[in-house]
């Protein structure tokens, strides 16, 4: 729900219970004003009424509509005192009610016994009316407000909106920094002044985040270089034994055992650091066929049969790179996790890339085999990243990638 | 053969000239661009061997300097950045080739080489030893004038195998030879056996000498000392 509209539903509700505590109010005030009103006007007609019997100085009682007066023989003079009574409501023929004034008068030496009546506005009334200019208020209230609200939302949010976009826009790729504007609200101009700070101080951490990565990275070959140089040098010098050059040979596979983790390992991080945001229009067709013509030789090595279906032009949206890196990983976790005289088939369509080869069966869960460092199988060449850098690239180009065991038949599916 | 070796690496240039030297060739060593250029201008080299980060600034500079001047000059870059940006770059820019650290030093050596043979095309295309003979532009292997049928990778690995003559290779360096990235794909050595096993009953069929020697679990050698 958008944050006006709930602003302006709570305001709503927080006039309602305004407007309900201002109706009882409203009517308390209306009510007490009418019946001052009433008593002031029954107070007007005594006085007449007095006049009138002092005029006549009557002596028998007289009644007559909302009046009625009765000479009393001996008496006291009393306060006046109001009373509400049903009274027959001599043209609606009804009893309505009305207030009464009830008081005894000393005129002309005579005491007399003095009602009058007056019709009196209902409660009900009263309420009534309230209540529907209240309703009537409320509605236009709220139409009012509903409709001024989202029209000074647009004008009012938009810096806010604009700021929404910035941060959508954002990438920690960009080489420019588009600044958050200034703004005249307040909050909002507090919000812009933050997010460039932090935008600034992202991108600053980021970059010295991503130049360490590399720099380790490349740093770490130059002594593998030398130290694998040295073991070359010391294997060619005189008097080494058989022994000792095996010793050396392993040396040197532990070696680039280490400098191709390593290599793998800032790749890993440079895909997770969007270095490869570049979306090219790849035709994978060609690229797996040549793939697989570099990888021919291998295959043959290992006896391997090689079934493919490949179909033509084939183009998905990736970066170059990224999609070579892919196709390799899987044609050689395919090859090396194969068995002598094993099988391999490449199906290539438009919706997807499946590679199904035979092999042992997993050591570890299926769910696993996506994972660093979890290999399906202890091969000893194996850095166990190969996969996962598969998987990584899929999820930066969001395909989907499925993997199925069934007959002693791997098969990993990626589907664009 | 008269190199130059752009490194600001100590160690690394020690390891580097010190394998080449043994070769014959007359190596230089430079730590930094500034020198690398005062080097150029001064002196004759067949091939420059560049570090791509100097502390004095990008390799790229110097191979930029020595192809608007030195055109004839090879240049081999090695750089600890194996980035494919760099790679095509400096290819652009008209490097002759581009290693990657760590590298065989045998690998490097082998590559200097084959730039050399192509920048001297014109009268060294053929390589000889002893009974073999090697054309590198036919890609012919002749053995006491008999033509060896190799396949490309047998080829490749005598090749390979002559170059670095008396040199231990390992069977980790041969296989990166012939199949560079991809022989991750495989998990032991067995097919460099295989290739060296089908080379020398080709050699030694058509009446040459069996050069290559097994080093018992390290790798084999090129021995011309038979």
């Amino acid at each position: 729900m958008r944050l006006i509209l709930k602003i302006t539903i709570i305001y709503l509700l927080i006039s309602f219970v305004v407007f309900l505590l201002g109706g009882i109010i409203t009517f308390e005030v209306i009510n007490r004003e009418v019946d001052l009103e009433e008593q002031r006007f029954l107070r007007e007609r005594l006085s007449s009424v007095s006049n009138m019997i002092e005029r006549r100085d009557l002596d028998k009682p007289f009644k007559r509509d909302k009046i009625s007066i009765e000479p009393l023989t001996k008496g006291k003079e009393t306060e006046i005192v109001f009373s509400d009574t049903l009274v027959m409501h001599a043209t609606l023929q009804r009893m309505e009610p009305h207030v009464k004034l009830d008081v005894v008068r000393e005129i002309n030496n005579k005491f007399y016994k003095i009602s009058l009546y007056d019709l009196i506005v209902e409660e009900d009334d009263i309420a009534e009316g309230v209540q529907e200019s209240l309703i009537k208020m409320y509605v236009l209230l709220t139409v009012v407000v509903l409709i001024l609200s989202g029209l000074t939302s647009l004008w009012l949010l938009k810096p806010f909106n604009k700021t929404l976009g910035l941060i959508k826009d954002f990438s920690l790729q960009q080489k420019v920094n588009e600044e958050f504007p200034k703004s005249n609200t307040t909050e909002f101009d507090k919000l812009n002044r933050f997010l460039n700070d932090m935008t600034l101080k992202m991108k600053r951490d980021y970059q010295i985040m991503k130049e360490f990565t590399e720099n380790a990275a490349h740093e770490m070959q130059t002594p593998i270089s030398i130290a694998n140089g040295k073991l070359e040098m010391l294997i060619n010098s005189d008097n080494i034994t058989d022994e000792q050059s095996a010793m050396i040979a392993s040396a040197q596979n532990s070696l680039r055992r280490l400098s191709k983790l390593n290599e793998a390992l800032s790749l890993l991080t440079k895909i997770d650091n969007q270095e490869f945001e570049k979306r090219d229009e790849v035709n994978i067709s060609t690229a797996l066929e040549r793939q697989i013509y570099d990888f021919e030789e291998l295959i043959n090595l290992k006896s391997i049969a090689l079934k493919k279906k490949i179909e033509g032009n084939v183009k998905v949206n990736i970066d170059q790179v990224l999609c070579g890196i892919m196709i390799t990983n899987l044609l050689q976790n395919a090859i090396r996790h194969n068995v002598e005289s094993g099988e391999l088939s490449i199906v290539l369509s438009k919706k997807s890339l499946k590679i199904t080869n035979t092999g042992e069966p997993l050591t570890v869960s299926p769910q696993e085999l996506f994972d660093r460092f979890k290999k399906g199988n202890q091969s000893k060449q194996s850095l166990g990243l190969g996969l996962a850098i598969v998987k990584k690239i899929c999820d930066v180009n969001d395909f989907t990638i499925e993997y199925t065991y069934d007959q002693n038949r791997h098969r990993i599916e990626i589907i664009f | 053969m008269k190199l130059l070796l752009v490194e600001d690496h100590d160690e690394l240039a020690n390891n580097i000239s010190g394998y080449l030297a043994k070769e014959g060739y007359v190596v230089e060593t430079v730590l930094g661009q500034q020198r690398a250029i005062s080097k150029l201008t001064g002196f004759d080299y067949d091939v420059v061997l560049l570090d791509l980060m100097l502390p004095d600034g990008s390799g790229m500079d110097v191979l930029e300097y020595i192809k608007s001047h030195y055109p004839d000059i090879g240049v081999l870059i090695i750089s600890a950045k194996n980035a494919l940006d760099d790679k095509v770059k400096g290819l652009e820019l008209g490097a002759d080739d581009y290693l990657p650290k760590p590298f065989h030093l045998s690998e490097l050596n082998a590559r200097v080489k084959a730039i050399y043979r192509r920048r001297q095309m014109s009268g060294h295309s053929k390589m000889v030893f002893n009974e073999i003979t090697i054309d590198t532009v036919t890609i012919e292997v002749v053995v006491c004038d008999t033509t060896l049928d190799l396949t490309r990778k047998e080829y490749e690995l005598l090749l390979f195998l002559l170059v670095n003559k008396n040199r231990v290779l390992t069977k980790q360096s041969i296989a990166e030879h012939l199949w560079g990235d991809y022989m991750d794909a495989m998990d032991s050595f067995d097919f460099v056996y295989q290739h060296i096993k089908n080379l020398r009953k080709k050699i030694t069929a058509a009446g040459g000498k069996d050069y290559i020697q097994t080093m018992y679990g390290s790798g084999y050698k090129f021995n011309s000392n038979l």
